[in-house]
């Protein structure tokens, strides 16, 4: 039931830019809901979410111009993976429930989860 | 969206089903805030919030902390410069995400190294944040307006380190419980490598500089409860060579 570490998986480091060796978090954004007011961009903890106008740091800084900031999307490394730790803080903070997620976050190899099944689950009433 | 239980269980009860109480509430809904605004907390909020650490359970009664509270923006900007300085040394030499593919190729077996050497600390989720404070895309202390940092006292009995954990937990429940934000910053560790940070801040033998908490009034509130993902449990109930029964926790 639970999984297993293998001697390989201990000695491998995952690269962390390959979709192959890390599951990042996968968030989806409805264009419909959003409102563009920036708060997730704003919050974002590891600076993933960025818009066409707007980027963390130019909200932290007041230096975007106010008013609306565009749709946010996932900001992307070079190999296209996008670094989200699928915290969810975007969008319990989004005023306007137009952020969800839909794949969490599992690194690979050594660094692999292994008492925890890939489902999200809210808390649960016992 | 803000999801918020709506309903309160009292405390000191319970029944299958019953409704959050308003600790579990504080709990549940804690998300750790990263944007505050720019005024601190009053001072007698920090006492407060210190008092919750000061009650905090810890192996022998020892209280291996000592709590340092910075609110001078002059020495939280001092940190912040000093941190994201000693990132970009760091990330010169390790981050193989951008670039071509030469410095792919040198940085790429260093960083591996790196990280079998330190692998909690440049474990992926810290990399990459390291990677983005090195390109100026991410502050390390969130332009927060009250830093707390708790030293640890390395003689502390068992696991000093667990013992900062809870009596950090503590401060971080009561202040939520207050409406004020707060967020684990363990990139402090940044400031060790620079010996007069570690003189300014008291971090020499017997203290050890691993965590900080930085508090704050959020903007915008952004609280709330989260899916997590489902835990594997294992139940132990029968006898010692029974096999155990394993349960899916949350779903």
């Amino acid at each position: 039931m639970i999984a297993q570490l293998t001697l390989l998986d201990r000695l491998r480091v995952p690269t962390y830019d390959d979709g192959s060796q890390m599951r990042y978090g996968a968030l989806v954004i409805d264009r419909s809901r959003c409102r563009e007011c920036g708060i997730c961009v704003r919050i974002c903890p590891g600076a993933c979410l960025v818009t066409d106008t707007a980027t963390k740091m130019s909200l932290l800084n007041g230096t975007t111009h106010k008013g609306k900031s565009g749709v946010p999307r996932l900001d992307l490394m070079k190999s296209g993976e996008a670094g989200c730790i699928a915290c969810f803080d975007c969008g319990t903070a989004c005023p306007h429930g137009a952020i969800s997620l839909a794949g969490h976050f599992n690194p690979g190899y050594r660094f692999k989860r292994i008492a925890q099944e890939d489902v999200l689950a809210y808390p649960q009433r016992y | 969206m803000n999801l918020h239980a709506n309903e309160s269980s009292p405390t000191g009860t319970y029944a299958e089903g019953m409704p959050w109480n308003p600790v579990e509430r504080v709990i549940l809904e804690r998300r750790s805030i990263r944007s505050f605004r720019p005024e601190p907390l009053p001072d007698g909020m920090i006492r407060r919030i210190l008092e919750a650490g000061r009650f905090a359970p810890s192996a022998g009664n020892m209280q291996p902390w000592r709590f340092v509270v910075i609110k001078s923006p002059e020495i939280i900007a001092a940190m912040e410069r000093d941190a994201v300085r000693i990132a970009r040394l760091f990330m010169f030499f390790l981050d193989y995400a951008r670039g071509g593919r030469v410095r792919r190729a040198i940085t790429m077996p260093l960083a591996k190294l790196f990280i079998r050497l330190l692998p909690n600390e440049l474990h992926a989720p810290p990399f990459m944040l390291l990677s983005q404070i090195a390109q100026g895309r991410a502050p390390v202390f969130h332009n927060a307006p009250v830093i707390v940092l708790i030293l640890e006292d390395r003689r502390g009995v068992s696991c000093p380190a667990v013992d900062i954990g809870v009596c950090g937990q503590n401060m971080v429940l009561a202040a939520h419980s207050m409406g004020a934000g707060s967020c684990w910053i363990g990139l402090i560790k940044l400031l060790r490598y620079y010996p007069k940070w570690r003189r300014r801040l008291g971090a020499r033998y017997p203290y050890h500089m691993n965590e900080s908490i930085a508090f704050g009034w959020p903007r915008p509130t952004a609280d709330g409860l989260v899916p997590r993902e489902v835990q594997i449990v294992e139940w132990r109930e029968g006898g010692p060579d029974d096999p155990p029964r394993y349960e899916r926790q949350g779903g």
